[in-house]
């Protein structure tokens, strides 16, 4: 084992609450507590694992540091896929960071070079629901979500795949939350607190499973952090601080049944921290030795508040190795490499330290695929322990899996839609918004801003809007500071040339979904620090004549003065009072007037103090003034804490309610989930019946037969479905009632409560499992293998059972049904599949799956069909006997164009223009409704029309020729009938 | 962590003649929409000795502010010279660039000005009494000194705020209250010196 204390992993000297190693090993965070803020850094691994590294200048040890939380980081947490970090500290707030890849070094405006961050990492998300310090935060394995735990006595989950979604809040602690771990295998998550409890949760409901109190019933509550591990083979939760026999002890919690049988011992103060090695291990086989298969162990470390680490292998009795006094002060957090082999431990008194062990130390590492065969022997197949590789190809056998994997294919095709369109698009970014290059919009700025008076006759000016950025999205990461000095604008620009601004990342479980097409123009946008660079050096060259001015200003008569300035460029004007006013927002600019009457006053009062006297004196002045402030946060902040004590209570009592309604909560969600497809459309729901009979068919003789809540097995009652086929009866049960039922000789379908669709061959056999309808069913159909079900939302889908396809879906049927209360009066599904729906303002649609439109086929009010008059090509012997969907839908009347001859006389142009129109209409109806039958008639009906009006030979060709474009799936006579026009 | 950050000001026109207008662009970005305008003010500082010379040039209101990236450019006269003393007319002072919101000072930007006659014949026998009108201004725009403050975004804590059962135990336990604050911590802290 080597030990190493990387001395220039440091906070300058703040302390260091957390520490975490990326997952591909590269880099490491730390996060701990900045110079007035929070303080989370980015480390470069190598010059920690190597010597050579950490002696070459140009390799940075710093990548990135990000200052944006108020206060101490707590915890840093990379997500297991390595994409994101997250940051959660004393500021109540959780931040989620993703590295901005496309972008190359740059500085903060107006930072010294050096202090460049080598990497850029964007906060993404910020994550607001704790009322007090977060103290730990986890990702689930698989990074489905994100877990955080608060002194507010709460452990949030929020979804990690849309921030920022809170799934569940976790109450039941009565002290503060300070640990939080994931069960390997993703079926519960432990938190430990300072009320004397560790509470294990599932992740199926969000309840608690159970609570482990008797380890710590001995337990102050004097632990910074309470960092608790499960094992990777899952086996064993390990909590922190815990007591035996009045000695600090680590407990090992049993995952079967909890027993806390065994503990970690020999920490001489409370233990702050325990990590397992991510690993599983087995005995190195020695060369001689015969392999005599050993059982597979797992390794852990352990931190305490007595500066000393201690590293455990379950298999031994012993710890394999105990450093003492490690640190000066409490270990705060552990980190293991991926590979098991390393360790990083950071401490309060702001230093980290790694321990490097060797394979024959630990022993050999179980590869993935080991560990995931022991999961599965363990506890069957879960998501959390499938591999990547894996998934794709495994059977699904829970919804949990089918969710994931519908996931992964929707981010695919988000991503080929992004990235096509980022194609697209990436040759003409070149600085442009809403097509007016950068160059353009700041040479016109000045004119061009709207600058405006307030009421009180101040200057406003609303500033121009060059990129939006919708907060929460992930689009934020397209931002980024600004490089400042003319070198780096350079490397920007040639960056930019070569392209570099496409989002790289390929696995982003972004939001850039179809929802946000806002997201391009933000996209191309952000070329703006092409603008700017170029700007910047233009600035500087128009500034060069005058290089001379450096060189003054470093002039040694020069230099006095611009160190009275120094404390100008530091220190808030009086102007402007630090300390936050006691004012409202709401009356702000009210506020802000009086406040500068305030500021006129006391100006005059100041400046009798400094006319007369020297620089100093004003430093004196100022200090004392700032003092007193701090005096007075601090007596603010105090009286805060006094009122937060008794407010304890009440809390408690809200805990104890709410756990309560979680029954009436879910019934809640249902009532919503259902009505929230329905905004405006609202379709009839059959209701229930007792008992009801269906003809399904006369030729063969076919009915169905429902019977609902026939029978009651173990308090379940159950209803039957009875079909009769010519004498030949079969029949089965449902669990719930049965509300409306179709049929065809092929297929049999009900529809059952709680939105099931259940679908039966014609023989009785279940074809599919139940189908969740998105609303309660309103109608069903069947025709041939087409089933189709429109539901109270008035979505409509029809999906062909054999072939196991969808023809249409849950299309909406807003765009026919808009704008009035009409109803659907009739349905029809053509033998191909095709739905018709015929309204009651007696126009008729039918939805073609190919187009995915909804085309009127009907129309009973339409002029065209009562004055056409065909009547004279009408074949005498078929005259009516056309049947099939054109004719049910429009009625056999749909030849009252005589009579409407007769009552209108109209010009004999006319009536042959609309005669024609109407055929042609017809023609394409029955194209549409893919029914030959009818095709085939009003082709020749339209075709004879044209022969016997002797329309000229040019027409007749155009039409015809119009018509050999012959739909594929319709018969072949077809061909003869435009022969014969 | 503060909504508004400065991407990047950029000085116009510079160097220019003395009476000539300050012209700042400056472009920030917001994380996320604010409920009040932006104050900007351009304060020029006539002597290093003292601050009774500062002139506020000029302050302008900003906004709306939706969440994004955003530019303006802020003008301001040029100072008084009736206000600046004649020694400190020529050579080096400053002018500040500071942002405030709901009356906090969260960000001000510093940058050195030289000003001095760009004719080599004044600059060797200046006029005992400083000519304006012949003093060129030199903003030294490449190095800005950009100091930020902490505020309350959220607008000055309210006095009935979010409740905070534990922040002094939080605190204390982290070192950064007073210690011994909360009673139940002493033992186990003195327990550290041993």
């Amino acid at each position: 084992m080597k030990l190493l204390k990387p001395t220039w992993v440091n906070h300058n000297g703040k302390p260091i609450f957390s520490v975490d190693i990326h997952p591909d090993g590269t880099k490491f965070a730390t996060g701990g507590q900045g110079q007035d803020s929070g303080k989370v850094v980015i480390w470069n691994m190598s010059p920690v694992l190597q010597e050579d590294d950490e002696k070459d200048e140009n390799i940075p040890k710093m990548l990135c540091q990000m200052d944006n939380h108020l206060a101490c980081v707590n915890c840093v947490r990379w997500s297991n896929s390595g994409m994101y970090l997250a940051s959660g500290g004393d500021d109540k707030l959780i931040m989620v960071w993703k590295r901005a890849t496309y972008i190359g070094p740059s500085t903060v405006f107006g930072s010294s070079g050096k202090l460049a961050n080598v990497e850029q990492w964007r906060c993404v998300s910020i994550l607001r629901s704790h009322s007090g310090d977060v103290m730990d935060v986890a990702w689930s394995p698989h990074d489905a979500w994100l877990a955080s735990c608060s002194v507010d006595n709460t452990v949030v989950i929020w979804n990690a795949v849309k921030f920022p979604e809170i799934l569940a809040t976790l109450r039941g602690h009565s002290g503060l939350v300070k640990g939080l771990t994931w069960d390997p295998v993703g079926k519960y998550i432990a938190s430990q607190a300072d009320d004397r409890s560790l509470k294990v949760w599932r992740t199926l409901d969000w309840q608690l499973e159970t609570s482990i109190t008797k380890p710590f019933d001995e337990c102050g509550g004097t632990t910074h952090v309470l960092r608790l591990s499960w094992s990777p083979d899952g086996h064993y939760l390990v909590s922190a601080h815990a007591m035996n026999n009045s000695g600090p002890t680590a407990q090992i919690i049993e995952r079967e049944g909890w027993k806390t049988n065994m503990d970690f011992v020999g920490h001489r103060k409370a233990v702050t921290v325990v990590k397992f090695n991510p690993k599983i291990f087995k005995k190195k086989q020695k060369n001689g030795s015969s392999a005599k298969p050993s059982c597979p162990y797992c390794c852990c470390a352990v931190g305490s508040k007595d500066r000393s680490l201690s590293v455990w292998l379950t298999c031994l009795k012993r710890p394999l190795v105990v450093i003492h006094e490690l640190f000066d002060k409490s270990i705060m957090d552990i980190s293991w490499t991926l590979n098991g082999l390393g360790i990083l431990v950071c401490s309060m008194d702001g230093s980290v330290a790694f321990l490097d062990f060797s394979q024959d130390e630990l022993g050999d590492p179980l590869s993935d695929e080991e560990k995931s065969r022991i999961h599965q022997s363990t506890y069957g197949k879960s998501l959390a322990i499938m591999t990547e590789a894996q998934l794709s190809t495994a059977v699904i056998e829970n919804p949990e899996m089918l969710k994931y994997q519908r996931r992964q294919q929707q981010q695919q095709m988000d991503q080929k839609s992004v990235s096509s369109r980022e194609t697209g698009s990436a040759t003409s970014m070149a600085g442009v918004v809403n097509g007016e290059s950068l160059e353009d919009i700041r040479k016109n700025l000045l004119k061009k801003q709207v600058e405006t008076r307030t009421a009180d006759g101040r200057r406003r000016i609303t500033p121009l809007c060059i990129a939006q950025l919708d907060t929460g999205d992930f689009s934020t990461a397209f931002f980024n500071s600004i490089p400042l000095s003319g070198s780096l604008a350079g490397t920007m620009l040639s960056s930019h040339s070569s392209s570099q601004l496409l989002p790289v990342d390929s696995n982003t479980p972004n939001s850039f979904g179809p929802s946000k097409p806002s997201t391009e123009p933000v996209a191309t946008a952000s070329t703006r620090p092409v603008g700017d660079s170029v700007s910047k050096d233009s600035v500087n060259a128009t500034s060069t004549p005058a290089a001379s001015s450096p060189a003054v200003l470093t002039t040694p008569s020069k230099i006095e003065p611009m160190k009275a300035f120094d404390s100008r460029f530091t220190e808030r004007s009086k102007a402007t009072p630090g300390a936050p006013a006691l004012t409202s927002a709401t009356a702000a600019s009210v506020e802000r007037l009086k406040e500068q009457n305030l500021v006129k006053e006391l100006r005059p009062r100041d400046l009798l103090d400094s006319s007369s006297d020297s620089d100093e004196k004003i430093h004196v002045t100022k200090s004392s003034s700032l003092s007193k402030r701090k005096l007075e946060l601090e007596v603010e902040t105090v009286e805060k804490k006094k009122k937060g004590r008794p407010r304890k209570d009440s809390r408690l009592m809200s805990v104890s309610l709410s756990v309560q309604s979680p029954a009436a909560l879910t019934t809640e969600k249902d009532a919503v989930c259902l009505s929230v497809p329905a905004p405006t459309l609202k379709l009839p729901i059959p209701g229930p019946q007792r008992a009801f009979t269906l003809q399904v068919s006369s030729d063969p003789s076919m009915y169905i037969e429902v019977e609902n809540e026939v029978m009651t097995v173990g308090g379940v009652k159950l209803s039957r479905l009875k079909c009769n086929r010519e004498g030949k009866e079969w029949e089965t049960v449902l669990t719930s009632r049965i509300l409306t039922a179709a049929g065809s000789c092929d297929v049999i379908c009900v529809a059952c409560e709680k939105r099931m669709l259940s679908v039966f061959s014609a023989c009785g056999r279940r074809l599919l499992p139940p189908i969740l309808l998105p609303s309660p069913i309103s109608t069903l159909h069947c025709t041939g293998s087409y089933v189709m079900a429109l539901t109270a939302a008035a979505t409509l889908s029809v999906w062909d059972v054999h072939r196991q396809m969808v023809v249409v879906k849950e299309e909406s049927l807003h765009s026919i049904l808009a704008g009035s209360d009409m109803t659907v009066s009739q349905i029809l599904l053509t033998q191909h599949g095709i739905p018709v729906m015929n309204l009651s303002d007696g126009k008729a649609y039918c939805f073609s799956p190919s187009l995915s439109t909804w085309n009127l086929v009907s129309d009973k009010q339409d002029s065209l069909a009562q004055c056409a008059d065909f009547r004279s090509s009408l074949p005498p012997q078929d005259a009516m006997l056309c049947s099939g969907p054109l004719a049910i839908v429009q009625g056999r009347a749909s030849t009252s164009g005589r009579q409407a001859a007769r009552l209108f006389s109209v010009p004999h142009v006319v009536q042959q223009e609309t005669t024609l129109a109407f055929l042609e209409n017809q023609v394409a109806a029955a194209l549409t409704l893919q029914s030959s039958h009818e095709y085939r008639h009003w082709l020749l009906l339209y075709a004879r029309y044209l022969v016997n009006e002797g329309s000229t030979e040019e027409g007749a060709a155009k039409r015809t020729a119009a018509s050999h474009w012959t739909e594929p799936s319709l018969p072949a006579p077809l061909h003869r009938v435009s022969g014969t026009a | 962590m503060a909504k508004v950050s400065v991407l990047n000001v950029a000085v116009l026109e510079n160097p220019s003649p003395f009476h000539s207008p300050f012209r700042f662009e400056i472009s920030f970005e917001c994380s996320e929409a604010l409920a009040d305008d932006l104050q900007w003010k351009i304060i020029y500082v006539g002597s290093a000795e003292s601050e009774e010379f500062d002139q506020v040039l000029d302050s302008v209101l900003v906004g709306p502010v939706p969440a994004g990236r955003h530019m303006f450019v802020f003008q301001a006269d040029a100072p008084n010279p009736a206000l600046i003393p004649e020694s400190d007319a020529v050579g080096v002072t400053v002018v500040l660039l500071t942002c405030t919101y709901l009356g906090q000072e969260f960000l001000r930007v510093g940058y050195y000005v030289n000003n001095e006659y760009p004719d080599p014949e004044l600059r060797e026998n200046p006029p005992p009494k400083p000519d304006f009108s012949q003093l060129q201004r030199n903003i030294l725009a490449s190095s800005p000194r950009v100091t930020r403050f902490h505020i309350s975004w959220d607008g000055p804590p309210e006095p009935q705020g979010s409740p905070e059962p534990a922040l002094g135990c939080a605190a204390a336990a982290k070192g950064l209250g007073l210690p011994g604050y909360v009673p139940g911590l002493l033992a186990e802290n003195s327990m550290d010196c041993l």
